[in-house]
């Protein structure tokens, strides 16, 4: 179980916005206080039962410096013990959760938000490179992303094809929830026809960024089981962050994902990933999509693709994923969210049945940084 | 503007509804100018260029040789002193095209680890894994990683030459300036929308009270920040009110709009419950010093000519004095 945690810790209610292309005609706390109130309303729980508050965001993308200082009352944060994590929301549910584990808190609202549409993401992944090596030259995120896929195909072998699979496939989903605004869901041969921007990666074979924000109140297992009939529980956590510099990093596999992952499974007693219900993940392009499904354990290395050709027993990304809504800092947070809703039945979406999933989030340039939450009902 | 001849602003004025703003985006940019510190590592990395020798550091505990030089192996954690010089050609590990153009991952001969750069006079499909390339170097060094212009395809076998230690090394460049630039277009969202559309038709400041303490907040928000309750109403508030505290403000600033010395004030208008930050003018700063005080009441000074519908359409806020 969740280590040696004094508690247990649930998921008991989570909320998000509509994630779509730009909010332009609303503010951050305008997403944030919508995904709060959503969160809170019929949890069984009011903001006067929620003992803390964390946030996460980018006072980069935000364009405001500790930008969580003007948006603590759209957070219900008001004279609450309130700490900002300047990553994505996946790493502020461990705190979270690592709170109420050790006994110091009951219930807790953890809450991420997204607002590419009014900044520049190359620029904002820029911020994160190197100056003196890596900004110069012209190296980003995309950059990361293209060397990553032409590694990965280049060690196993692989035709390009494989990628438009894995967008066509999550696309599909995104289309059918109705928390992701799209029009239409583009088909494998739509991606390929997109332009190229990373080579070999076309468009639509990065994560799409999308403005939104999501909260999730986390909460012990005395109050879980009096608020709710169906707690999802959190059973392991793991995280991991590779070295910094891209270019001495592994390019196509990503052994922080899978060091985060086993330290998740070996918390929560499982001896890997086999059992789960259903995973969701968070990916910059198709290719890393793939490398995450192999770090996992669900595919050996160079097989994940066979999983979109042949089918998986794993219900993979039934939310859409983070290629086709991509709410940079929030994804992690959304998966959490969308795993949790799955397991307790509240949405239409995920698998029959599911008893048990796994939740990925990650942050950085080519995906440095991730983490690994296991859950089951 | 004539208020009763406006038909847009009646059609604002109904109920409690908010009309969405006329404001498209707010742009706004942040712009820094940093003097960034090189560091052991790269203050001779960076130096060196100009000698046409590229600098790696060798980790002593697991001798892998890192290049561009860094001052620590992330792997072992362990302080990688010992500086090297490596070859100028290598082989080409893995390469990308983006808007920046083409960049390729170059394993220098002697180099453990690749290094992102450049790759000149070539299309992808003229690349493969494997190909040898050779850096290409600047006319003039500037002590920056662009001193090598790019790798470009070479001809020349691998060097048997090992790594070099690095001797005679050139002054370090221990400090490169740097500027950080952000663009944004910020959304005004309904509520601040709705306060600068009034602003700019009818110099008009609105705020919106909430239901359970009553405090009418400035600018208006749809939850309570105290309460955390949706507000409800939209309220008139005056364009006159009180200072809460002032400065008078002598310091430069990077990204200052006035010119100092100038006098920032919190406000509470009146009819409100919250403190508007502002400037108070129209006073001389030897004066203010002498006359401002916490309650002193002030009045707003609208600018003169088109308003744009933001807190600027207010020049400043001009003190009003009993006698």
């Amino acid at each position: 179980m969740f280590g040696r945690a004094i508690n247990r810790v649930a998921v008991v209610a989570s909320a998000q916005t509509k994630l779509r292309d730009a909010w332009s005609n609303r503010q951050h706390v305008d997403l944030i206080s919508e995904a709060v109130v959503g969160a809170l309303k019929g949890s069984g729980l009011r903001i006067e039962d929620v003992d803390f508050v964390i946030d996460c965001g980018s006072d980069i993308l935000d364009g405001r410096s500790i930008s969580n200082c003007g948006f603590l009352g759209a957070m219900g944060a008001h004279h609450k013990e309130e700490s900002r994590v300047e990553e994505d929301g996946l790493w502020g549910a461990l705190y979270g959760a690592t709170k109420i584990g050790s006994g110091s808190a009951e219930v807790g609202l953890v809450l991420a938000y997204s607002k590419p549409s009014e900044s520049d993401v190359s620029a904002f992944y820029a911020t994160q490179c190197e100056p003196f090596y890596q900004r110069p030259v012209g190296f980003d995120h995309a950059a990361a992303c293209g060397f990553q896929a032409q590694s990965y195909l280049a060690s196993h072998s692989l035709s390009e094809e494989v990628f438009a699979d894995v967008v066509a496939h999550d696309w599909a989903l995104a289309a059918a929830n109705s928390a992701v605004e799209l029009e239409t869901a583009p088909t494998a041969g739509d991606v390929r026809a997109s332009s190229r921007v990373a080579a070999p990666l076309h468009e639509l074979e990065l994560s799409r960024p999308v403005d939104g924000a999501v909260a999730v109140v986390l909460a012990s297992k005395r109050v879980a089981q009096r608020v709710c009939t169906d707690p999802v529980w959190i059973t392991g956590i793991g995280t991991a962050m590779d070295q910094h510099s891209f270019a001495m990093r592994e390019r196509d596999s990503l052994p922080a994902c899978a060091a985060a992952a086993e330290a998740a499974y070996r918390r929560a007693g499982m001896d890997g990933p086999e059992g789960a219900s259903l995973a969701e993940l968070s990916a910059s392009s198709a290719a890393t999509q793939l490398m995450v499904l192999e770090a996992l354990g669900l595919a050996d290395p160079g097989g994940a693709a066979r999983l979109y050709s042949e089918g998986s027993d794993v219900a993979l990304n039934p939310s859409g994923g983070s290629l086709p809504a991509d709410p940079i800092m929030a994804t992690g947070l959304v998966r959490l969210s969308e795993a949790a809703l799955q397991l307790s039945g509240r949405v239409g979406h995920g698998p029959e049945g599911a008893s048990s999933a796994i939740v990925h989030g990650a942050g950085g340039v080519g995906m440095q940084n991730h983490c690994v939450f296991t859950l089951e009902v | 503007m004539d208020r009763t001849t406006s038909a847009s602003m009646e059609m604002r004025s109904e109920g409690l509804g908010t009309t969405p703003s006329e404001h498209p985006a707010f742009a706004g940019r942040i712009e820094l100018p940093y003097k960034l510190t090189t560091g052991r590592a790269a203050s001779v990395f960076l130096a060196e260029l100009a000698s046409r020798r590229i600098v790696g550091s060798r980790c002593p505990s697991c001798a892998r040789v890192l290049v561009p030089a860094q001052d620590f192996c992330a792997e072992c954690g362990t302080a990688a002193e010992e500086l090297v010089v490596v070859a100028s050609a290598g082989s080409l590990s893995g390469f990308t095209e983006t808007a920046a153009g083409v960049l390729g991952l170059i394993r220098l001969d002697g180099a453990s680890t690749d290094l992102v750069h450049r790759i000149l006079d070539a299309g992808l499909a003229d690349l493969q894994v494997g190909q040898r390339v050779a850096a290409r170097w600047a006319e003039e060094a500037q002590g920056s990683v662009l001193d090598i212009v790019g790798f470009a395809a070479d001809d020349a076998p691998a060097a048997s030459e090992e790594v070099r230690p690095l001797s005679d090394p050139s002054d370090p460049v221990i400090e490169q300036p740097y500027r950080l630039r952000l663009d944004y277009q910020h959304a005004y969202g309904p509520y601040y929308g709705r306060l600068f559309d009034e602003i700019a038709t009818s110099r008009r400041i609105q705020g919106v009270r909430c239901p359970r303490c009553e405090c009418v907040l400035v600018p208006p928000r749809e939850y309570c920040d105290t309460c955390f309750v949706r507000t409800a109403e939209w309220v008139d508030v005056a364009d006159t009110g009180v200072i809460k505290a002032f400065s008078i403000i002598h310091l430069e600033f990077v990204g200052q709009v006035r010119e100092p010395p100038y006098i920032y004030a919190e406000i509470v208008l009146d009819g409100a419950a919250t403190r508007l930050i502002h400037t108070v003018g129209g006073i001389e700063v030897e004066e203010a010093m002498e006359r401002l005080h916490p309650g002193t009441a002030v009045r707003a000074v609208w600018k003169d000519g088109e308003p744009v519908g933001t807190l600027e359409d207010i020049v400043y806020f001009e003190p009003v004095f009993d006698d």
